[in-house]
């Protein structure tokens, strides 16, 4: 089991040495997450203490599944709407801290550390990296994505397709060894 | 374009929605497809762990000082809370700008800070009274900002989750969690000013037809609704073109009538 999980269970009874593991076991994760999409060490500061004072003041936010995994898209959701707010971008987005509760993925996604995800990551050809990564970090859409890199919409939408496709067979490889 | 053509592009979209990089009119779209879909579900539910994943290499250590500084800050309030046994939202969310909060926060943010402007200028006793029915109608739109959000997520939760029902109609799909009950349409036809769609319900075992909510799809047709009722006693469900504001009974045919079993 995700040990995040256990630790959540303890941090919704007030449990202040459970946050402490907490937040000593994915403080990096959630301040790597802010630095990508944000670019500003202060900033990614600023966002890691909101998200852990999150994780405090609204355990139940948590609703079960991967504790890695809600983490980041709590993180990520939080930084692309800080992004956007200093880029006056008015897109919005569907809420990607959505719980998949028991999901199969999400306990695939709970045995794999960071260097496995960007090994997966790299066997991608680079054209379907850019694109994937583009989308994940730079809180563009995919016409934005087009515009930027001159690639035809229609182009864009079957890499990243084909990309997230391959990314999951080999991350579920990974997971499986 | 045809049926066929037109499902393989949703399905090519459904890698889009999972990485979060569609504009919201059209996240809707994919979203009420999704709903509906066995296959777009799957695809969905296996791609949106691949973009989770990728957060996961964003994973590298940060500068000791940085981690140590930020650690004590946070302990320091943790601590202080579990002593005093509480920590409102309220009094979090000043310390932080106002970029750190979601749409829907940002938003209440804004109020926030309109109820302590408001407060703050006030100098006569007159002033005082209109400041506090001011600051009380603020406050009434927090909650229903904050209400707002959380049912927008809960919502999208239900409709894309693996165990809920799901019932096909003409113009999408019935979807049933727990006693929630919600419509994710897409085909809906636009409507002339003046009309707008209306949901009906049936309690198990009637055939009588109660009101429940009027509502306008957007431009592509796309309506997501959840209807305000306990999903557990309702039997079947409808829904008809009625008059702005709506009707006690179905004045039209139903675009689709569905039973919940």
């Amino acid at each position: 089991m995700d040990p995040g999980v256990r630790l959540m269970e303890r941090v919704r009874a007030r449990d202040v040495a459970a946050f402490e593991s907490l937040y000593d076991g994915y403080h990096r994760l959630v301040f790597g997450i802010g630095l990508r999409i944000l670019g500003d060490p202060t900033m990614a500061e600023d966002l890691t203490q909101n998200v852990f004072l999150k994780v405090w003041t609204a355990p139940e936010a948590f609703r079960g599944g991967s504790f890695v995994a809600w983490v980041s898209r709590v993180a990520r959701n939080r930084a692309l709407d800080a992004l956007r707010a200093r880029s006056a971008r008015p897109e919005t987005e569907i809420p990607a801290d959505l719980p998949l509760e028991g999901s199969i993925d999400d306990d695939v996604l709970a045995k794999l550390d960071a260097q496995s995800v960007r090994d997966a990551l790299a066997q991608l050809p680079p054209e379907q990296r850019g694109l994937i990564e583009m989308g994940f970090f730079g809180g563009v859409t995919h016409q934005e994505i087009a515009r930027r890199t001159a690639t035809p919409l229609g182009t864009v939408k079957t890499r990243i397709r084909t990309g997230l496709r391959r990314l999951r067979e080999s991350l579920a490889e990974q997971a499986a060894r | 374009m045809n049926d066929d053509s037109m499902r393989e592009s949703m399905l090519e979209s459904v890698a889009l929605y999972a990485l979060g990089v569609l504009p919201p009119e059209d996240a809707a779209l994919v979203a009420a497809f999704i709903a509906g879909d066995d296959e777009a579900r799957r695809e969905y539910h296996d791609l949106r762990a691949a973009a989770t994943a990728l957060a996961q290499t964003a994973d590298e250590p940060v500068d000791s000082a940085r981690s140590a500084r930020l650690k004590e800050r946070l302990m320091a309030r943790v601590r202080a809370d579990a002593a005093a046994g509480r920590l409102s939202a309220a009094r979090v969310s000043p310390a932080y700008p106002a970029w750190m909060w979601g749409t829907g926060l940002a938003a209440a943010a804004a109020i926030v800070f309109s109820v302590v402007t408001v407060a703050q200028d006030v100098n006569t006793r007159g002033e005082l009274a209109a400041a506090q029915r001011r600051a009380a109608t603020l406050q009434t739109e927090l909650a229903e900002s904050q209400r707002s959000s959380a049912a927008e997520s809960r919502t999208l939760t239900d409709l894309l989750a693996p165990d809920a029902r799901r019932y096909p109609v003409a113009a999408g799909t019935v979807v049933v969690r727990g006693d929630h009950v919600y419509f994710a349409l897409s085909k809906l036809a636009a409507l002339p000013k003046g009309r707008v769609y209306q949901a009906w319900t049936a309690a198990k075992g009637s055939a009588t037809m109660a009101p429940s909510v009027t509502f306008t799809p957007n431009s592509d047709g796309v309506a997501i609704v959840a209807l305000p009722v306990d999903a557990t006693r309702v039997g079947t469900v409808a829904v008809s073109v009625e008059p702005e504001g709506g009707s006690k009974a179905p004045t039209t045919t139903p675009t689709f009538v569905r039973p919940l079993s």
